[in-house]
């Protein structure tokens, strides 16, 4: 009891800040959708085959993102735990300095690299690989590729703690019973570190629902995503009710996925 | 009494009539309210916000002593944010044309003050009470001079949507607003017949270009990027940013038949802290030397259509107000009313598969 008293008066500026300024405007936001006293914006939201396609166009985006992530980030955040202080700064920096370059900066560097008389492509045509350029630009591929760039920072940093919290006595003493590496991965360093990969994976999909400018300047206009038809009903219908009303069910399909993940990892490592 | 000579008492009592006539405010005469510190001014930032210090807010800053401070993005929620809440920041801010008709409707302005601001020498449908047209821009089709040489580019509508006669990846705007429009004129609708929009003749002319659209943009700096880069050697887009690379040696021309026009605005915030110098900042907007100023720099001439007369013989072919006979008005009141509508049509059709 008092351990948790003390616990908690430290996190209490923190606690009423987040009260003030997330949670405060969140409820008021949601009160918005149901100003009318009706559930007319959720028909609406759930009953137009647009909006629910969107929505799950942008569910599949982040759940790809996250997965291309976390396939490029665990031997990234890995080797960047195990090898020497030196190249482990390297890593850092190479993974860090991309994170304080605006999104918008990266967004267009990667529409002179992957565009039809881009870099990319003339290397390609210069090389005989191909004697077209690749599509790589305006489509669904560009805006995975810039999205598991920006993004690629939060899958490894938790990844790297995770890794760096293993006793190393551990893998150790299973290669010295004779497992064999891929053993010695799957059944001690996998079951290890998935706190880590849990909390990559909820960040970089929690990140990925709300991308906006990104898809928006990458896909070519053909790839849209929830945030962009919250902001027209922001911005432009000046449709507030039926914005939040959008963010709602954004927000509560988010939860959902979230609780599911957890339910799927969490009994392993809580033990 | 001779007039000529006061006694002190009657010189006072004058004076101090004077000085409740210029309490009672700007309705009296010359006399005007205090003049505040600074002004606020919130317009689309970029380049524009640079020709607007050099055409308008160095003037105004020198002519009144009021600092003029410059904040951007234009944001319509933010606007009525800003009023519903009672701290509205902006004394004038850059609207767009349908905003600012629905805004006025909705009681977020104030009306613009006709004893402060001039609006004479405007076309009759640049004169609502609630917006101050400041400029025309139109969206038009640009080219590459290296592929379609010697007068070869697309001339119409028609020719756009014509993919075997003018081959080549196109770019149009991601948005309902102009592609309606450009549908049904190639389409074969008279360009003053185009309101109210049938959406679906316009939608099924737009199946027939949608596979030849390589990008549909969203930012008015990706079509004139996009030419440069050649991604694409087709690309409707805003007439100063085409001018912009122009000027600078690409080779991209204009092409002005059945362009799109549309008028830039501001709007003066109800609840502005200043509402009388936000007027004076108007005044100052209207003045046609300065509005040619403002057109040499952007391509975007003012709604003053005196201002020609002050602009360089090399810009004058570069300006929309040149070609306004072979273009056509955006209908604001139509967008007004139907843009919610038009919005979620379009987004449903570019979900649709092709």
């Amino acid at each position: 009891m008092f351990s948790s008293r003390s616990g908690f008066w430290p996190a209490l500026p923190a606690l009423i800040l987040l009260l003030v300024f997330f949670l405060f405007p969140v409820v008021r936001m949601l009160g918005f959708s149901v100003e009318a006293g009706t559930l007319d914006w959720y028909a609406k939201a759930l009953g137009e085959g647009l909006y629910l396609r969107v929505l799950w166009n942008t569910f599949e985006i982040a759940l790809l993102v996250t997965l291309f992530c976390l396939l490029l980030g665990y031997p990234l955040g890995f080797l960047m735990a195990t090898t020497t202080p030196f190249w482990a700064t390297m890593g850092f920096i190479f993974v860090l300095l991309p994170l304080w370059t605006s999104v918008l900066v990266r967004t267009y560097a990667w529409m002179v690299l992957l565009g039809r008389n881009g870099v990319f492509n003339r290397m390609l045509m210069e090389a005989g690989i191909t004697s077209d350029p690749i599509p790589l630009l305006h489509n669904f591929t560009g805006v995975l590729i810039g999205m598991v760039h920006v993004l690629l920072p939060y899958m490894v940093l938790p990844i790297y703690g995770a890794v760096r919290k293993v006793d190393p006595a551990i893998p150790a003493a299973a290669a010295g019973l004779g497992a064999s590496n891929w053993r010695i991965f799957w059944r001690v360093w996998m079951p290890l570190t998935l706190n880590g990969v849990f909390a990559g994976c909820v960040l970089v999909f929690v990140l990925s629902l709300g991308f906006y400018i990104t898809p928006a300047l990458l896909g070519g206009g053909r790839v849209i995503m929830i945030a962009v038809l919250i902001e027209q009903q922001v911005r432009e219908a000046l449709n507030w009710p039926f914005a939040a009303a959008l963010s709602a069910v954004l927000l509560a399909a988010t939860f959902a996925v979230y609780t599911l993940a957890q339910r799927f990892t969490q009994p392993e490592t809580a033990r | 009494m001779d007039t000529r000579k006061l006694n002190r008492r009657q010189a006072v009592a004058l004076l101090g009539g004077a000085a409740a006539l210029g309490a009672a405010g700007p309705a009296f005469g010359q006399a005007e309210p205090a003049k505040p510190a600074q002004l606020v001014v919130n317009h689309s930032g970029g380049s524009m916000g640079t020709a607007m210090r050099k055409a308008f807010f160095n003037g105004f800053e020198k002519k009144y002593g009021i600092k003029v401070v410059e904040t951007s993005p234009v944001d319509f929620g933010k606007l009525r944010a800003m009023v519903d809440s009672g701290n509205v920041e902006w004394d004038l801010t850059e609207i767009g044309g349908q905003d600012a008709i629905r805004a006025g409707k909705a009681n977020l302005l104030d009306k613009v003050d006709p004893k402060v601001v001039d609006r004479s020498k405007y076309p009759a449908t640049a004169q609502n009470p609630f917006v101050f047209a400041s400029s025309v821009y139109t969206t038009i089709i640009g080219y590459r001079t290296d592929v379609f040489k010697g007068g070869t580019q697309p001339k119409s509508w028609a020719d756009w949507w014509d993919v075997k006669k003018f081959p080549g990846a196109r770019s149009m705007r991601n948005h309902p607003t102009d592609n309606l429009e450009f549908a049904l004129i190639a389409d074969g609708v008279p360009k003053d017949k185009l309101y109210p929009i049938d959406f679906d003749r316009a939608f099924k002319k737009l199946d027939q270009i949608k596979p030849h659209v390589t990008v549909w943009w969203s930012t008015g700096q990706q079509p004139a990027q996009l030419l440069l880069d050649k991604e694409v050697v087709l690309a409707t887009g805003w007439n100063g940013r085409f001018y912009d690379i122009i000027k600078k040696g690409a080779p991209v021309e204009i092409e002005w038949n059945e362009g799109a026009l549309k008028q830039g605005s501001f709007a003066i915030p109800r609840g502005a802290k200043s509402p009388y110098w936000a007027n004076k900042m108007l005044a100052e907007l209207a003045i046609p030397q300065q509005q040619a100023v403002y057109a040499s720099e952007l391509g975007y001439p003012g709604l003053n259509l005196e201002s020609l007369n002050f602009v360089d013989a090399k810009v004058k072919p570069y300006l929309p107000t040149n070609y306004l006979d072979k273009q056509f008005w955006i209908s604001d009141e139509w967008y007004a009313e139907n843009g919610t509508k038009a919005a979620e049509l379009w987004n449903a059709w570019m979900l649709k598969k092709a």
